[in-house]
């Protein structure tokens, strides 16, 4: 679990930096994928990630993977919606500026998680 | 706030026997209420210690479940009965001949083979089911299979977007990418703009400026991203996850309204899905104490006495900081959901309403959350579209005869092929109905969980009073109560307890699936012919729009053209008819074009689409648009400039020679 976790949280945050230089220029194949995979999971993810839904290694902790995933996906097309939303209605359309700062979220809930499983792991021993 | 329903509120004397669920175990499970195992299975493999709280309604989680495995050769068996059938489906949908497609959809031209790959599909299925051992990977796959068979067909046999509406919201999008401004004068659309922005953020994000695409692919990707909500919901609405997964399986089977086009409803569709799974998840319980007051009190028992058990599959128990965090989410949905569709914010006031009332929800403000967002929103940002459409947002209010019977008459119109169509669409819907209702009945007796689904299934109903929303209410409220209704149809054929359902009951279950998917190739493609379009046609429109002036009236004979999918507000687009049955209707006349044109000029497109449109619902009489062509064709002023494949684009000399 531990292990998927790491990949996952490395998977996420590479998808995070890679979409701030990708949102101004980049082969436009690259910038779809990158970028819609930030879109539609990358604060998501993190969000879910740095959550604990119950206690650890709970017996309820793999019946919830369906509800995590939901949450990540859902989570992560709301947050960009209201990105986009607010940016059109204040007048200050930039979607790069948008992809950056929801890279900057993705990588923040990253950092957080991290933050969390450390002293997580530090109050067990 | 109280956590759950309520073994101790009201006086349950007579509910005091442990409910059923979960206490008959033939296939590895153990006898609980009492946290004991009953010892009989010393041939399991595997044991897994569940939780032994009690505080769910009255319902003893089992203490230890224990899954037997399933022989390998039985798990390869069934993986690759999945890929045959999704071999041969993709197979069979590649050999379509569109030209085929005739009143009945896609269903006439649908080659034997694939029935074939949908019965291994339904087959793999209910097989996995019935493994002993629970297998949610093969489950998935077998799922997944499901939905490219049924619900992928269009993108594969056509390769293009279906519904005329997949074009405009392309239009819309690209407009938003280009300028990031909005016109709510030049659409309803741009009032509520959230899910528009979220695709002109795509688009101007990534440079792709043709997201023809997304909008193909997205009946498949749509469904595919319902797959995790929908089971997390089934999951809090039932009580065993073969239920779940089989309350899953019969919404695919039973999803024929064909609203998972690259559209709003389809995006915040997914929204409320998700919402409601993580409200029953994290914030189920009474939002009051119930034992203090007379009503709250006289609520619980009632609520106990219909259904004592509140299912514990898939409750979540975060520390209060991340329940917190998660409620901010959930407002968030809501917020996202208030700003992209005009209708799916007020369904979800009545559900979240009622499972407040009934115990499922401890969060008594957020039915007042959800219902001042879009009430607000209407109000102070979509305030153009409200001013201007009082007459429409609240004309009909109360008449309840007429947003429902009313409408569903008005659709039971058409040519001969068309009517049947719809009547099929009925029969399932009812046929979906009664079995929900018998589900409901029979896990009432047995006192197993069917409330929530239950309350789920019937509170969009409330919306019916309001409007009838362009004729399409029913059709909405039908996809919104579909994920409750199939969790509580399931409940007849799947037990409770935890196991293998058996072979007599997976056969029933089989049938019953090959039922729905036969019903639902025919309803949910049964308009396929005028809702699928040819790469002529769009070459068509890339012509037109190469050849007309920016600025120019376009106009369709009929509302049914893969148009405005670029440049959305340089032309000024016009319908002579719009996509409705018209009974008796008269013959198209020249006029109704020469007075759009008389002044500036305009030009006229009639597409194969059209065509067929307007001989499916009969808008104007058989063969009347050819007529129209040729005889308006040589009226004065106006002149063919394109006759191809796709149809024919006319110019019409304005008086001023504007164009």
């Amino acid at each position: 679990m531990a292990f998927d976790r790491k990949y996952v949280t490395y998977a996420v945050g590479g998808i995070a930096v890679a979409a701030i230089p990708l949102s101004f220029f980049g082969p436009e194949g690259l910038r779809l994928v990158v970028i819609g995979l930030l879109m539609l999971a990358g604060p998501g993810t993190a969000l879910v990630m740095l959550l604990r839904f119950g206690p650890p290694d709970g017996p309820e902790t793999r019946s919830m993977l369906p509800l995590a995933v939901s949450i990540a996906v859902a989570s992560s097309l709301a947050l960009s919606t209201v990105v986009a939303t607010a940016m059109v209605f204040s007048r200050t359309w930039s979607p790069p500026v948008a992809v950056c700062l929801l890279s900057l979220v993705t990588l923040g809930l990253l950092a957080l998680d991290a933050k969390r499983t450390r002293g997580s792991l530090a109050g067990a021993r | 706030m109280t956590p759950e329903p309520t073994p101790s509120a009201p006086p349950t004397a007579p509910l005091s026997p442990a409910p059923h669920r979960h206490t008959d175990t033939k296939h590895g499970g153990a006898k609980h209420g009492d946290g004991r195992h009953d010892g009989k299975h010393g041939d399991t493999k595997h044991a897994e210690i569940k939780h032994s709280g009690a505080k769910h309604g009255g319902t003893v989680p089992p203490a230890v479940v224990r899954h037997e495995s399933s022989r390998p050769w039985q798990l390869a068996a069934l993986a690759g009965l999945a890929a045959v059938a999704l071999a041969l489906g993709i197979w069979s949908l590649l050999s379509v001949d569109p030209a085929r497609i005739g009143g009945t959809g896609l269903v006439e031209a649908l080659p034997p083979v694939y029935f074939v790959a949908l019965a291994l599909s339904l087959a793999g299925f209910v097989a996995t089911l019935n493994l002993r051992r629970y297998t949610p990977a093969l489950l998935a796959g077998q799922v997944v299979v499901l939905v490219v068979i049924l619900h992928a067909a269009d993108p594969i046999v056509h390769g293009l977007p279906r519904l005329e509406a997949s074009y405009r919201h392309l239009g819309i999008a690209d407009h938003i990418a280009k300028s990031g401004q909005l016109d709510p004068n030049l659409d309803a659309y741009f009032n509520w703009p959230g899910f528009f922005d979220l695709l002109g953020l795509l688009s101007g994000a990534t440079g792709v400026r043709d997201l023809m695409g997304l909008a193909t692919w997205a009946p498949l990707g749509i469904n595919l991203l319902l797959l995790a909500p929908l089971l997390a919901l089934a999951t809090r609405l039932t009580s065993q996850p073969r239920q779940a997964w089989a309350g899953v399986w019969i919404f695919y089977l039973t999803s024929w309204v064909g609203q998972d086009y690259l559209s709003p409803q389809a995006y915040a569709f997914m929204l409320l899905v998700t919402l409601l799974a993580c409200l029953l998840s994290v914030f189920s319980g009474w939002a009051w104490p119930t034992g203090s007051k007379p009503f709250t009190r006289s609520l619980a028992h009632t609520v106990a006495k219909l259904d004592p058990t509140v299912p514990h599959q898939g409750m979540a128990s975060p520390p209060p900081a991340d329940a917190a965090v998660l409620l901010v989410v959930c407002a968030g949905f809501l917020v996202a959901m208030t700003a992209s569709h005009q209708l799916t914010p007020f369904a979800v006031i009545p559900v979240l309403a009622l499972f407040v009332l009934t115990g499922r929800l401890r969060l008594r403000y957020l039915p007042i959350l959800a219902a001042v967002l879009p009430i607000g929103w209407l109000v102070f940002v979509a305030s153009a579209y409200f001013e201007g459409h009082l007459p429409q947002l609240f004309g009909s209010f109360g008449d309840v005869q007429a947003n429902t019977l009313g409408a569903v008459t008005h659709r039971v119109n058409g040519s001969e092929d068309h009517v049947m169509v719809v009547y099929t669409r009925l029969a399932e819907v009812a046929f979906v109905w009664v079995l929900a209702a018998v589900g409901a009945i029979m896990a009432h007796r047995r006192r197993t969980a069917w409330l929530t689904a239950a309350v789920g299934a019937l509170a969009p109903l409330a919306l019916i009073p309001g409007q009838p929303y362009g004729g399409e209410l029913l059709l909405r409220l039908y996809l919104f109560s579909l994920p409750f209704a199939a969790c509580l149809a399931v409940l007849i054929l799947i037990p409770d307890r935890q196991g293998a359902p058996g072979w007599k009951r997976t056969i029933a279950l089989l049938v019953l699936g090959s039922l729905l998917a036969t019903a639902t190739v025919v309803t949910r493609y049964g308009n396929d012919s005028m809702e699928k379009f040819t790469p002529e046609e769009v070459a068509l429109v890339n012509r037109l729009y190469a050849t007309a002036p920016a600025g120019s009236i376009l106009i369709e004979a009929v509302h049914d053209t893969p148009w405005q999918f670029q440049k959305y507000s340089e032309y000024d687009y016009r319908e002579l008819l719009s996509i409705q049955p018209r009974p008796d209707a008269a013959p198209l006349t020249c006029d109704s074009t020469n007075r759009i044109a008389q002044r500036t000029g305009a030009y006229l497109i009639i597409t194969t689409s059209q065509k067929r449109a307007a001989e499916l619902l009969e808008i104007t009489p058989p063969g009347d648009l050819d007529h129209f062509i040729a005889t308006c064709g040589a009226s004065p002023g106006w002149t063919k400039v394109f006759d191809e494949a796709g149809g024919v684009v006319f110019h019409i000399k304005g008086a001023g020679n504007g164009i």
